[in-house]
């Protein structure tokens, strides 16, 4: 329903013309032909080697139906929702991504916005009442994991996503020794003997900056930073292609996060891993990730480059949250805080979610599902002020996904290290002692 | 384990055996009634034997070791009491004599019964625990499931059942009725054997309804709380984990899910295991079972306290023992408390 | 409309709140089929249990069977005769009077005993609270169902066998008394937990400051919040209570004269009636015993799940 005018004043104005702007654009948007983005051959051929060194390191072959030029991971038009008595909860409701070799991709929003459950849903780890629903994709090299039953699913879990959980202590089996516990995927997934999965969780302790004489340790004997790296360790343990890390670091005081983070840090770059990592840690992201994602309200708000995003957010809501959020560039006491609070999942408010909350909110926001446009900055963004056509911006469609990213230099080839046997040989770095 | 955890544990049972001692002691020596009414009504004692028992129970004595009295303020010491003599008599295992079987002492009697009953009960033990625990796991894991359903309204029911109630029907249909096993007893009365065999055979026959009856008796509580727990564990983050491993399903539940919800059973079926002394005293009622529970209800209608008196001490020491036992055991299952 | 609003109505907002909640409680309740079915199950023993003498008459006694000896069931007797001719409906619609009053009676000592030992332990701590747990622990511990086997006929003996106290056979008294003695432990250790957490709530203290003795405290503020898990509790407790009291009265320490389901059962057992094959003389007792505490640990279980604060919310 249209909003009545209040009448005639500054605001007023300036609001309504932003408003015909924008249906304007919108409506030439859905006529046009929707631009071709141009494409940078020499940055996909880049990405291209990039990835095959990567790849070429990996101590395990790719999956058997691995397309080995695809990317890592796309996901596209992602939708899980919970069923609950009171009607479906659209805790994910299409989000698209990619992600590529030994990038890290940092996940961000308030809480209850759907970052775990997006994560989760990868491995599909999802508490009883979820669901994905059809249409979502989720393609690891390739491979649509969505359609895949359970114990198909299985072989792709920890071999190539692993996650380290929130809060260690519960996530590791209290009654275990913690070098059984990192043993066990080795032993059971990799199929390798028992001695030899003992002796390289002993040697991933120590990567990890853990004694490996403490793998006979049990959970409780551990402090906080410890079972976190732990948990690192046994993420590496099958050498994964993507360790998802769901808020790794809160409940652990500062030194320790700093600590952990700079660790986390040090494989991708030793080890060729891609990152996920979700926190409500803003400048966790700026210091360790190449792209970040914004969600809103189980919606992605904004995603691109962390140098664009964290410089020149363009969705109000990417700009309410840095706002919030203090760091060496905002002035302390012009701390904003974002009045309102998230919606109601189950039934969320028509057109743009972020809309009774919005200050720049128009009366296209309550009727029309803002679409996504990229920028040729590689800033993607779903606000109706960013209309497609306008200062270089092109529509997206989720089948864009991959697409609008190839003109992307997206990996900056790492230095690998020389990768011994068992391919731990790295010695724990400085200031990773526990 | 600590030796601290260990010492405070014995500690603690030893504390518990002290104070039960000291409720026997008062249980039958405090009562109004006096001593002889409750120790010394036994109609097949003579005047020379009652003398005898008097001088040692020390019944002639003062009643305690330590006498406080507030008008005039004296405290008086007595070295030789009654409450000293109790516990020497009962420390070497002297309980007294029985009313009901002429005089005998109270531990030979107990001892004849003893066996029975801790075979049945530590057969029907084994076999509850086995069930009980696979199938409450199984029916928690897939909570909700057909097994979850049906299993556990199947405990349910059992867990609402005392021992006589499953045991009478039992002998309607399979002794009364079909045939297949003896109603009562532990032998058949007045067999010539053949063989140790035959005689082996003859008690399986007189065994397997009252195993049965107990076995069901527990395996419904077994497995309700079994399946609780397991309920409870399957929601902890290391159950995820163990999931985002890639291990199947059945490698979660027995690697990960069962031995942490083993833990709060343990205490439960240790303790269970404490009364196996004091047998299931409906169940042997029922199969008139030559144990320690038909003993407790024939000393019972006889009011022979003594044997009362004396089956309380040992059921009371099994459980303390038994709780001793639960929390060794604990502390090897639980890494956390060995600490 | 005026700057000055009507003072609010307190009790009446606070008696909506109420009947908010409890509504609220009735659909959540309602939700659950077992609950449900437990509670159908227990008003139809309570309505048999209220009216015995509406629905099969005066109780038969030995001088007034209205059958011969062990009569399997036929359209007079339709459950049959026990032992003495009586009819077996009219015994088991009485036993139901029997056992469900003393079930009532021993859990109202077992919780009033637990709910105090439980508050005052919580409330007060320090050495009170290290004695009452000492006691409790003994208790938990201590073969309790030995224990009454043996009070039961040491009490008797004192008082004699056949007295009565206030009317009432003395060997029932007895009974329930030695239930309550030697139950409430478990009761008192989970008073006792809701307690702690509800002292530490801030109210208590302002309480305090406001200058109310710890009784008042305990009263006014400890009791109301522990209520829901004593209900939910005294539930449980009745089925265990009726569970002892069967066995119990099947043992032999039951009122002959005062037939409850464990007394018919034990008198099947005297008469040898399983060997016998009288299948009616066992079946309606023990399927009564097996309903009621079936029931009770249904609905016991629905109320857990629903008010206690620890599992609430798991589901
Ligand atoms: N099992 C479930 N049943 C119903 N709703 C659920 C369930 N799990 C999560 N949700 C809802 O889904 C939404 C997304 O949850 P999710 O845990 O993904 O959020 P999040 O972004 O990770 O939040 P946080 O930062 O607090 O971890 C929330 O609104 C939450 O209430
Ligand atoms: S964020 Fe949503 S409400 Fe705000 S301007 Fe953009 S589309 Fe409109
Ligand atoms: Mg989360």
């Amino acid at each position: 329903m249209m909003r009545m005018p209040t009448g005639p004043g500054e605001t007023g104005k300036v609001m309504e013309d932003a408003e015909q702007e924008a249906a304007r654009r919108a409506a030439e948007a859905g006529q046009e032909a929707v631009v071709e983005a141009p494409v940078d051959s020499e940055a996909i051929e880049a990405a291209a080697a990039a990835r095959a060194l990567i790849r070429g390191r990996r101590q395990w072959p790719l999956p058997k139906q691995a397309d080995p030029t695809a990317p890592l991971l796309t996901v596209e038009n992602l939708r899980t929702h919970f069923k609950l008595e009171s009607g479906w909860v659209k805790a994910v409701d299409g989000v698209s991504f990619r992600l590529d070799d030994g990038e890290a991709l940092g996940l961000a929003g308030e809480s209850g916005c759907g970052k775990t459950t997006t994560a989760l849903s990868l491995v599909r780890l999802l508490p009883s009442n979820a669901r994905i629903r059809k249409g979502s994709s989720i393609d690891l090299f390739g491979i649509d994991l969505v359609p895949k039953t359970e114990d198909q699913l299985r072989r792709y879990r920890w071999r190539e996503i692993s996650i380290v959980f929130q809060g260690a202590m519960n996530a590791l089996n209290p009654v275990r020794r913690i070098g059984e516990q990192i043993a066990e995927p080795i032993e059971v997934r990799l199929g390798l003997t028992q001695d030899v999965a003992r002796k390289r969780a002993a040697e991933l302790l120590e990567l990890v900056g853990i004694p490996r004489q403490r793998a006979a340790a049990y959970p409780h004997e551990l402090s906080g930073g410890m079972r976190q790296r732990t948990m690192i360790a046994m993420a590496l343990a099958c050498d994964p292609a993507i360790v998802i890390g769901d808020e790794p670091t809160t409940a652990l005081d500062v030194m320790v996060q700093a600590q952990i983070l700079e660790l986390l840090e040090r494989l991708r770059r030793d080890l060729g891993l891609s990152l996920i990592l979700i926190t409500h840690d803003l400048s966790v992201i700026a210091e360790t990730c190449d792209k970040t994602l914004i969600m809103y309200a189980g919606k992605v708000a904004e995603e691109g480059p962390v140098s664009r995003i964290f410089t020149a957010p363009r969705h109000p809501y990417t700009q309410k949250l840095l706002g919030a959020f203090p760091n060496i560039h905002a002035d302390r006491r012009s701390l904003e805080t974002i009045p309102g609070s998230p919606p109601d999942l189950r039934n969320p408010p028509a057109g743009c979610r972020f809309n009774p909350r919005c200050p720049a909110a128009m009366d296209i926001c309550r009727e029309v599902e803002p679409p996504e446009v990229v920028y040729p900055d590689g800033v993607r963004v779903a606000c109706h002020l960013h209309v497609a056509g306008r200062d270089g911006a092109v529509g997206v469609t989720s089948a864009d996904v991959v697409g609008w990213h190839r003109q992307l230099p997206v990996i900056e080839a790492p230095g690998v290290p020389a990768v011994a046997s068992a391919g731990v040989a790295e010695p724990p770095g400085p200031g990773s002692q526990p | 384990m600590s030796p601290s955890y260990l010492g405070r544990k014995v500690l603690q049972a030893i504390a518990t055996l002290v104070f039960v001692v000291i409720l026997n002691f008062m249980l039958f020596r405090l009562m109004p009634g006096s001593p002889e009414r409750i120790l010394l009504r036994n109609p097949h004692l003579d005047a020379q034997s009652i003398a005898a028992a008097r001088a040692r129970f020390g019944l002639d004595k003062p009643l305690l070791p330590l006498e406080i009295s507030v008008d005039p303020p004296s405290l008086k010491v007595n070295p030789d009491s009654q409450f000293l003599a109790y516990l020497q008599t009962t420390a070497s295992g002297d309980l007294g004599l029985s009313f009901e079987f002429r005089g005998e002492s109270v531990t030979e009697v107990i001892g004849v019964r003893f066996w029975p009953t801790i075979i049945l009960i530590g057969l029907a033990e084994l076999i509850a625990i086995v069930v009980g625990l696979t199938l409450g796991s199984a029916a928690g894991w897939k909570r909700g499931g057909t097994l979850d359903r049906v299993g556990n309204g199947i405990s349910l029911i059992l867990y609402s059942m005392p021992y006589f109630v499953i045991g009478m029907p039992l002998i309607i249909i399979f002794a009364a009725g079909l045939g297949w096993f003896p109603t009562s007893g532990m032998l058949s009365p007045g067999a010539q054997y053949q063989s140790p065999i035959d005689q082996l055979l003859d008690f399986a026959r007189h065994l397997v309804l009252p195993l049965a009856t107990v076995s069901l008796g527990l395996i419904g509580g077994y497995s309700i709380l079994m399946r609780s727990s397991i309920i409870e564990t399957r929601g902890e983050d290391y159950v995820t984990t163990a999931r985002a491993k890639g291990l199947k399903d059945r490698s979660i539940l027995r690697d990960h899910a069962f031995p942490n919800a083993l833990l709060p059973t343990v205490t439960v079926i240790a303790i269970n295991l404490g009364y196996v002394v004091a047998g299931a005293i409906t169940a042997e009622i029922v199969f008139n079972w030559p144990g320690l529970g038909t003993l407790t209800v024939d000393a019972l209608a006889a009011r022979d306290y003594p044997v009362l008196q004396g089956i309380f001490l040992l059921i009371s020491v099994a459980v303390i023992l038994a709780n001793l036992g639960a929390d060794l055991i604990y502390g090897r299952l639980d890494p956390r408390v060995r600490a | 409309m005026s700057a000055a609003t009507a003072p609010v109505d307190l009790r009446g907002e606070r008696w909506r709140l109420r009947v908010r909640n409890a509504r609220d409680f009735g659909r959540r309740y309602a939700r659950r089929t077992d609950g449900v079915v437990g509670l159908a199950i227990l008003l139809v023993f309570v309505v048999l249990a209220a009216l015995p003498n509406v629905f099969v008459g005066a109780l038969e006694t030995a001088t007034t069977a209205s059958g011969t000896a062990l009569e399997p069931p036929s359209l007079t007797h339709l459950l049959g005769t026990d032992g003495l001719g009586r009819d077996m409906l009219n015994q088991t619609v009485h036993g139901a009077r029997i056992s469900l009053t003393i079930g009532l009676l021993a859990t109202l000592i077992t919780i009033l005993l637990g709910a105090v030992i439980g508050i005052v332990s919580g409330f007060r701590g320090g050495r009170i609270d290290n004695v009452l747990m000492r006691l409790t622990d003994f208790f938990l511990i201590l073969p309790t169902f030995v224990l009454a086997v043996l009070l039961a006929p040491i009490i008797l003996d004192i008082v004699g066998d056949d007295a009565e106290i206030a009317g009432i056979k003395a060997k029932l008294i007895v009974i329930v008394v030695v239930i309550g003695l030697t139950s409430w432990a478990s009761t008192a250790r989970i008073i006792r937990a809701q307690t702690l957490s509800v002292k530490e709530r801030m109210f208590v203290d302002r309480a305090r400051v406001i200058g109310s003795g710890p009784g008042h405290i305990m009263r006014r503020h400890i009791l109301p919040n522990v209520t829901n898990l004593i209900v939910a509790n005294t539930v449980l407790t009745f089925a265990a209570a009726i569970f002892t009291e069967t066995t119990l009265a099947f043992i032999g320490l039951g009122d002959p004269f005062a037939p409850s389901w464990g007394q018919l059962l034990n008198a099947a057992q005297a008469i040898g009636a399983p060997s016998l094959g009288a299948w009616w003389y066992i079946v309606p007792p023990a399927t009564c015993v097996v309903l009621v505490i079936l029931a009770f640990t249904l609905v016991g279980n629905a109320l857990d799940d629903i008010m206690n604060p620890k599992t609430a919310g798991r589901r």
